[in-house]
């Protein structure tokens, strides 16, 4: 089946157009939508923030206070030793509250993590395997495994900032507003000119940052194409250039990249300028109405300590940006999955489910039709019957449809016409779950989970015990090489595993099945050539499987099919041909050309 | 710290860049100590002006207030600008190093990488290289020197105050990121093995989806993905609350510096030893002085990562080339034949032999198709003739003289050869063409689409030759990707063509409409073909059967199916269409 509809890849790219021109706005208000899990956390973490906030004012208005006493009233540290210990209990309390909000802060972002990892596994379960085909599958793992943690930044830093941002500078406001309403006006005047500054020149600068940060992922992948293709440079003699290439690259980046940061700088230069000249602001004018009398030196400090802290959260906020653009990058691959429409329905869920038959005694195909959305008939008519004991064989040109009555008959699949019935009761009112329990299934490129070997074989029963286990890998003649591995059956293999031959995975594939001891067996044969030892090992192994249930192979390879009890020969989604190898041999159609045309070459 | 100073060592043509930003980085913190200082001083001096009705200059430390914060947001755009020149200048040549160190060891040394993954942490690890400079160094000299600075200005009013602030400086610097990173060494070696756990588990439930549900292993396998999600963010909650003391930590610190600061500078003022003004000077000073060793605690994150990453890009650039040059020139050859006797080639030193015992002769001009099951050996042996891995035993001889006397680029150059990996550039298909042949028109390039069977459907496209062809070629369909690079191989006028698997992916009548193309291109030159697919061998001279690293048999497409032995085993396939018209 070469045919998968890939609706996520198309989402995903439409996503990134859009909020390639626009803000991520449709992406924040997801983000925002999706902290449920984590909202009481992220509230905690907020309120915890503010609490810190009000401990910095009374840790100021103390400080103010004592250097003010001490200053003007020469007042020693015994006299002012109250405040001196109250101050130093807000500075414990100042650093158990920072300590608690960063906490809170972590366990919101965790439980939406958590929660969408699930979200998104249960999704792609329902979205079934034919839709996790192709390249985008290690897309799709990406985004499980760091698109979920991506968003860790956002929900940990900038979304509680956001709400301090606003909520401590009040605070503070409210304070110095109450003490010296001209500093006060400083501050209120000065303040919103920050956000607003950030906004104006944020907009600017994000699609300058944006295209920036394109070029800069331009220039890198730049990089790993010349280091994948270091091979082919060798060839083509072109290594040289390349470097030079490189080098001439990375100097027009640096060269572009200056340009454009001499600009964008400006923005926190005047962001900066804004505040540090408030604050100088602050300092001179409340410096003057000191030296008038207009005020008392005590308040003025205060102020002077506030100033700094008044433009602070703003400023930490800018530096979280980027993690919300890290995140609004993953929300968009994860939205883009968990909107992905599931069609066709895998399972329809009707009233009753019967259980499965323990054992299948007659597989019955009855004028299945079968496509993909629109498309054309994949499928087209076909009936058979199966029964207990038989093996039949299937062999069809690339394109025929054999993959996709596989799929149908594995429950991935639903006909779009006809029936499938076993011994008399009808696929669809089956739990596929129990349905698939009467399947032992080897495809045409096994996967080998990360594990042991032992662990592989026993897919379907991860209680059996050794004995069993080695039993069915005798029986697929895979012991033999197990044994030879450096552990054994311990022998850990898949990702980051020991890798094994394509003859030695069919050959485990085929353990997993004997062990499971399922009356139907579907077998997708490899296409590609394996050694002469395996395949004879595998040919035999299958002819064991094959005794006392009900077999249906896609078939490649001559010796199979001659083993088969019927020969069905599919075309363009039909049946055209069935019979014995003799007979279908004897006779001038589709099964004779595919053999001669295997047998002479084009 | 040989890795340290190794990675100083290539930080050192933009040392000039590198030392001027930090220089400004130090002012830039001093001038908010000093603003700060200023304004303490200020404040406390004019309000007892006021009180006393005595008259003040006060155009100086108003001048000198507007003068530090002019020089503070000044110097923060310089220390940025510059600071990001140093790091591009590092960026370029740091690519430029990486890449034509490794290049004399490819593509042996890559092999382990050769997913995309892994590729791509070749890329993450020379990113975070960049940051080195940016993220540590210069944060640990602006911390040292601005500490020593600050302090030297307290140790001028009181000796102690100053000994205590150097202190808690240290304390919230050095103490505290020290303490957390040995606190945080376990759980973040956890997480990142537990997080490589979590992928893993992710690839294989998505990957193998469909045997999971049909040996009903799917809610054990989701159940084992929620199992290490969690036990990933339970450690990552674990250096949460690490990082949250660290920052209460370097927060207290601070807190205190002010304390003890302002309880010694207040004993000091009753003594007279201190000015009023000069108390929230000092207090203030002190507090700004804890700006200079604000970033070291993410400065010493950094600095591990950064040395693995380092470590682990030594490591590949340090690779032995995969092939010793000869001294001196190569020879000449005199024809495009070759000789392979005895020839055996494993991986690793003690590994099994991929090629064990390989007779070939190949005369120029003729044409010979090596085929066999995956895993033969056939690869390897393109591998082995296009000088991209050294054969232990046996000999070979390329155009009459030993192949180990030629440059391997020599050698390779006498080669118009397709390799499996073949890569297709992420830029136009004219571009990649033109690799092979840098000054070639647009009728050869057409020509050589041609012989490849792919003219027609790229010059369909609606940009043609200027047609990008997306990452690793993935925006042409996987045959056409192929051809391309087939074409890419015929434009090169080498004596002796060598494909590996060309037809792979393409169906039947394209498959043979592309040898018919090879064929015809390969008329006055050696051919030597790889491929698993059997059609069309009869118009070979000769063909190899590999299987286990050996040659099973050899001769002419109708002496080997006549004799009934492996070759005729490897036709007995269904697979593909059978005529033209299906």
């Amino acid at each position: 089946m070469s045919r998968s509809p890939t609706p996520t890849a198309e989402r995903h790219t439409e996503m990134r157009d859009e909020t390639a021109g626009g803000a991520g706005a449709p992406a924040d208000a997801w983000l925002r939508s999706n902290a449920g899990g984590g909202s009481v956390a992220l509230r905690a973490a907020v309120a915890l923030g503010l609490c810190g906030g009000v401990l910095l004012i009374v840790q100021a208005w103390l400080l103010a206070r004592v250097v003010a006493g001490a200053v003007f009233h020469r007042l020693g540290p015994t006299v002012l030793a109250p405040e001196l210990y109250g101050l130093l209990a807000v500075f414990a309390a100042r650093a158990a509250v920072t300590a608690l909000t960063q906490w809170a802060a972590f366990r919101a972002a965790a439980t939406v993590k958590h929660g969408l990892r699930m979200r998104l596994l249960e999704r792609l379960r329902t979205l079934g395997p034919l839709r996790l085909t192709g390249e985008h599958r290690g897309e799709l793992a990406n985004t499980l495994a760091d698109g979920v943690e991506a968003l860790e930044g956002y929900y940990a830093r900038f979304l509680p900032q956001m709400a301090l941002a606003v909520l401590v500078p009040a605070a503070i406001l409210a304070v110095v507003y109450a003490q010296d309403w001209i500093s006060g006006t400083v501050l209120l005047v000065t303040g919103p000119a920050i956000p607003f500054f950030m906004i104006l020149i944020g907009k600017g600068a994000e699609s300058l940052n944006r295209r920036q940060w394109r070029r800069l992922a331009r220039l890198s992948a730049h990089f790993l194409d010349a280091l994948q293709g270091l091979t082919t440079l060798k060839l083509f003699d072109a290594s040289r250039r390349e470097a030079e290439m490189v080098a001439r690259l990375s100097e027009e980046y640096r060269r572009s990249t200056m340009a454009v940061l001499r600009i964008a700088f400006l923005s926190s230069l005047a962001l900066e300028f804004l505040a540090v000249v408030s604050i100088a602001l602050v300092a001179v004018l409340v410096g003057f109405r000191l030296l008038w009398g207009d005020l008392h030196f005590e308040t003025g400090f205060l102020v002077l300590l506030l100033a700094p802290e008044f433009y602070l959260p703003l400023r930490t906020l800018g530096t979280h940006y980027h993690a919300r653009m890290e995140a609004i990058g993953a929300a968009e691959r994860i939205a883009a999955i968990l909107e992905t429409p599931v069609a066709p329905p895998v399972h329809t869920a009707p009233a009753r489910r019967a259980p499965a038959p323990v054992a299948v005694h007659e597989l019955r195909l009855e004028r299945v039709r079968c496509r993909y959305d629109d498309g054309p008939w994949v499928l087209d008519d076909v009936s058979l019957t199966l029964k207990r004991g038989e093996r039949i064989a299937l062999v069809g040109p690339t394109g025929a449809g054999k993959s996709t009555l596989l799929h149908l008959l594995l429950g991935f699949l639903q006909p779009t016409e006809g029936r499938v019935s076993i011994d008399g009761t009808a696929l669809e009112d089956l739990d596929p779950d129990e349905w698939r329990r009467a399947i032992a299934w080897v495809p045409q490129r096994p996967r080998l989970f990360h594990g042991t070997v032992r662990d592989n074989i026993r897919l379907a029963d991860p209680g059996a015990d050794a004995a069993r286990v080695e039993a069915a890998a005798r029986d697929a003649f895979a012991d033999e090489f197990i044994r030879a591995l450096p552990r054994g059956y311990d022998t850990l293999v898949g990702e980051g595993g020991r890798g094994l031959s394509g003859g030695e995975t069919q050959r485990l594939a085929l353990a997993r099945a004997f062990l499971k001891d399922a009356p139907l067996v579907l077998m997708d044969e490899a296409t590609a050539s394996l050694d002469a030892h395996s395949e004879e090992r595998i040919g035999r192994a299958l002819q064991r499987l094959s005794a006392g249930r009900a077999v249906l192979t896609v078939a490649h390879r001559l010796a199979t099919v001659r083993e088969a009890d019927r020969i069905l020969v599919l075309d363009r989604g039909r049946i055209v041909e069935s019979g014995t190898h003799r007979a279908l041999a004897a006779r001038d159609g589709l099964y004779r050309a595919l053999l001669t045309a295997g047998l002479e070459g084009v | 710290m040989k890795t340290l100073l190794r990675l100083l060592s290539l930080y050192r043509p933009a040392w000039r860049w590198m030392a001027a930003g930090t220089l400004v980085a130090l002012v830039v913190v001093l001038a908010n100590v000093a603003l700060m200082g200023v304004a303490g001083w200020f404040l406390a001096a004019m309000a007892a002006a006021g009180i006393a009705g005595a008259t003040m200059n006060y155009f100086t430390p108003a001048a000198a207030i507007r003068a530090f914060a002019i020089l503070r947001t000044g110097g923060r755009y310089l220390e940025r600008l510059i600071t990001h020149e140093a790091t591009l200048r590092f960026l370029a040549r740091l690519r430029v190093w990486f890449y034509t160190r490794i290049e004399p060891a490819a593509p042996a040394v890559l092999q382990p990488y050769r997913g995309g993954d892994l590729l791509s942490r070749i890329r993450a690890d020379i990113d975070a290289l960049d940051n080195f400079y940016l993220r540590t160094l210069q944060p640990a000299v602006v911390a040292a020197v601005g500490s020593v600075l600050a302090c030297a200005f307290l140790a001028l009013y009181d000796g102690r105050i100053a000994a205590i602030d150097l202190l808690l400086l240290a304390l919230a610097g050095l103490g505290v990121p020290l303490l957390t990173g040995y606190l945080g060494r376990r759980p973040g070696a956890r997480i990142v093995h537990t997080g490589a756990a979590l992928r893993t588990a992710i690839v294989d439930t998505v990957a193998g989806m469909s045997e999971l549900s049909v040996y009903g292993a799917l809610p054990r396998q989701t159940e084992r993905v929620g199992r290490l999600s969690r036990a990933l963010i339970a450690d990552q909650e674990r250096m949460s609350r690490i990082a949250g003391l660290g920052a209460a930590g370097t927060m207290l610190a601070a807190q205190l510096a002010v304390w003890s600061t302002f309880v010694l500078g207040a004993g000091l003022l009753r003594a007279g030893a201190l000015s009023g003004p000069q108390l929230p000077m000092l207090v203030l000073v002190a507090m700004a002085s804890f700006e200079a060793v604000s970033d070291l605690p993410a400065g010493f994150q950094y600095l591990g990562h950064t040395l693995a990453a380092a470590r682990r890009i030594f490591e590949l650039a340090d690779a032995p080339p995969a092939i010793a040059d000869p001294p001196g020139p190569s020879p000449h050859p005199v024809d495009a034949g070759l000789e392979l006797r005895g020839v055996r080639l494993r991986m690793e030193p003690s590994g099994p032999w991929v090629l064990d015992g390989i007779d070939l002769q190949i005369a120029a001009g003729r044409h010979l198709a090596v085929v066999g099951p995956s895993g033969a050996g056939k690869s390897t042996l393109a591998a082995l003739l296009l000088r991209l891995r050294e054969y232990q035993e046996g000999g070979v001889r390329l155009g009459g003289h030993d192949l180990r006397a030629y440059r391997a680029a020599d050698a390779r150059r006498l080669f118009g050869a397709l390799t499996q990996d073949t890569h297709l550039f992420n830029t136009t298909i004219r571009e990649n063409l033109r690799l092979a042949a840098p000054e070639a028109d647009e009728a050869a390039l057409r020509a050589a689409l041609r012989a490849a069977a792919v003219e027609e459907e790229i010059m369909a496209l609606p940009e043609g030759l200027d047609t990008y062809v997306g990452e690793g070629g993935l925006r042409l369909s996987g045959g056409q990707a192929r051809r391309v690079a087939l074409a890419r191989v015929l434009l090169r006028s080498a004596p002796i063509l060598l494909l590996d698997e060309p037809t792979e992916g393409l169906d039947m009548n394209t498959a043979a409409a592309v040898l018919d193309g090879v064929l015809e291109h390969a008329r006055e030159r050696t051919l030597i073909l790889i491929t698993h697919r059997l059609a069309g061998l009869a118009r070979f001279d000769e063909i190899a059967v590999l299987e286990g690293g050996r040659i099973l048999e050899r001769g002419r497409h109708e002496t080997l199916m006549a004799r009934g032995g492996r070759y005729r085993r490897l036709h007995e396939v269904f697979s593909a269409r059978p005529d033209a018209g299906g």
